[in-house]
């Protein structure tokens, strides 16, 4: 089974070093201008002249672009074709299939969305894979969030890998007692009903002792809790997510004004 | 006066009526290492969990006398007062791991994060009881990739890494092979030396006789019998009463009916077997 569990790609750089709660903040702020920035090539600006530049002094610009075209591409791509052929404007006709056409308008229209999507979904991988998902939290939970709070989200980020480990050590159980799991994929899939059971009554079960096990190491304690990772933080960090916000609220702004 | 007491201890689960335990009294000495046997269903679980407290406080039911550590009672105790001085482990390593982190470095500062410890007392701490049960090349590994062996002793670490005064342990080694199991064993015996409080729920009655320093036997909830090790797990008593002890002891048992073994004491371990078998011929 794999040993990775998040995206987080470790690496000594800028971006990894910058405060979780900033590089979050960026996120959003990027995401708010190219969807709200009432000028066409927004989306692609922020892309290629922020999110590429960063992903490159991140040292993760090989991570980010497999990413970016193996899987965000893809997606993004449908959604273009899609758009284009369904959005009922314009008249120039460019392409038709069947009975529906792109036309100009609705190609440009198209583009502009799934350039937007682009953009939210790679700010946020960006994000993802130079941020460890456990400094995030307890940076979050220094400023205020409650630690079930955190807690809840990491443990819910873990349950994939905690399925499969459990699925693994069920299969191998099963197999002993002589399942059969090796054979054709149907007659496996019949075969493995009985997973079903011990995967999803057993987790039921087990909260309990789980719950038993976080509080026999304290997890409830009164005591202020502290943190293995130093989180760094700035005052000029502080400087740049104001001004982020700021940005998202002029670029927001300007599409009022604008409209 | 003893580090720990319980006194009468008579406990049932909610809705069940046959107690779990059932007039409990025991009395363990600051550094002593207390191995607790018995067949399944026997209580051992049951009885950690009252030392560690989460019996009565986590476990609702049926309770009557008390459990005393350290001079305080478990029942006048918050549970997280109480897990400050009393580390426990499960018998199932699988579900001890916290889910909320991703190295087995992590998981086991997530304790010491709970309570407080500045951040470099941490490191210092993890990175000694990693040394301590030798599982150094594990940190970086994500505790769900390891094996229920591994992940037993991961259990363990994130709990010494707490540094209780009474460490309850139930099964630790349950899913280790008999090398690692004895490593843990000699570990904990360690750990007593230097003044642990320890209670261990455990199969392995070799290792018991080697390390423990004295043996408790439940029965059906009840101590059936306690002692020295090599006394208690020799005894006609817990072999009349079906306990599953070594099988140099029951191999040396049958020799004797038969008339072969004359030595007064029967073995418990390879060597003392090997020894008495040695002088019968
Ligand atoms: N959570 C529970 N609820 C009700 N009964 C339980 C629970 N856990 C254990 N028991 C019962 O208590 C008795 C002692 O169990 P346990 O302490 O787990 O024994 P051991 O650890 O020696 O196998 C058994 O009869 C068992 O069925
Ligand atoms: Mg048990």
């Amino acid at each position: 089974m794999s040993d990775r569990l998040s995206f987080h790609v470790q690496r000594d750089s800028f971006l990894h070093r910058l405060n979780p709660l900033t590089k979050l903040t960026l996120a959003f702020a990027l995401v708010v201008v190219a969807f709200v920035l009432p000028f066409y090539w927004t989306p692609i600006f922020v892309l290629f002249a922020v999110i590429v530049p960063l992903s490159v002094s991140g040292k993760i610009f090989r991570e980010f672009s497999w990413a970016a075209l193996r899987l965000i591409l893809p997606a993004v791509g449908f959604l273009f074709v899609m758009q284009a052929l369904f959005q009922p404007i314009g008249e120039q006709v460019v392409f038709k299939f069947y009975f529906l056409d792109a036309t100009t308008e609705s190609v440009a229209y198209a583009f502009r969305n799934a350039a937007r999507i682009f953009v939210m979904i790679s700010a946020f991988t960006l994000f993802l894979l130079s941020t460890h998902p456990s400094e995030l939290m307890s940076d979050l939970t220094r400023r205020g969030l409650p630690s079930q709070f955190s807690y809840v989200v990491i443990s819910t980020l873990q349950i994939i890998p905690q399925m499969q480990a459990k699925a693994n050590a069920i299969i191998a159980a099963q197999r002993s007692r002589g399942l059969d799991t090796e054979s054709s994929f149907l007659k496996r899939a019949g075969a493995l009903g009985p997973l079903v059971g011990p995967l999803v009554f057993g987790s039921l079960v087990e909260v309990e002792e789980r719950a038993i096990a976080i509080e026999a190491r304290g997890f409830t304690s009164k005591r202020a809790k502290t943190s293995l990772y130093e989180i760094a933080d700035s005052k000029f960090e502080s400087v740049l997510r104001w001004s982020l916000v700021a940005l998202v609220v002029l670029s927001i702004g300007l599409n009022l004004w604008h409209s | 006066m003893a580090f720990v007491n319980v006194r009468n201890l008579t406990y049932a689960y909610p809705l069940t009526k046959q107690p779990a335990l059932q007039d409990i009294n025991l009395q363990i000495e600051e550094g002593e290492f207390v191995a607790l046997i018995g067949a399944n269903g026997a209580g051992k679980s049951t009885l950690c969990y009252a030392l560690a407290g989460f019996v009565p406080h986590f476990f609702k039911g049926e309770l009557q006398g008390e459990v005393e550590a350290d001079g305080k009672l478990s029942s006048q105790s918050t549970l997280s007062e109480w897990t400050l001085n009393v580390g426990l482990t499960f018998q199932n390593p699988f579900n001890q791991i916290s889910g909320a982190k991703y190295t087995v470095f992590e998981e086991i500062a997530f304790g010491l994060e709970n309570i407080g410890v500045p951040r470099e007392e941490i490191k210092v701490r993890v990175e000694e009881a990693l040394a301590l049960t030798d599982i150094r090349e594990l940190a970086r590994r994500s505790p769900y990739s390891l094996s229920g062996g591994q992940q037993q002793r991961v259990a363990l670490t994130s709990i010494l890494v707490m540094r209780p005064k009474l460490l309850v342990l139930d099964e630790p080694t349950s899913q280790m092979d008999p090398v690692g199991a004895k490593e843990v064993f000699s570990a904990v015996r360690k750990l007593a030396q230097e003044g642990m409080t320890v209670v261990m729920a455990e199969h392995k009655t070799e290792w018991i006789a080697r390390f423990a320093d004295r043996v408790v036997a439940l029965k059906e909830g009840r101590i059936l019998m306690q002692g020295a090790p090599r006394e208690v797990l020799t005894s006609d008593l817990l072999f009349e009463n079906g306990f599953g002890v070594s099988r140099y002891t029951s191999a040396a048992r049958e020799a004797r009916r038969r008339g072969l073994w004359t030595k007064k004491s029967l073995p418990v371990s390879l060597d003392e077997a090997a020894e008495g078998f040695g002088a019968i011929r």
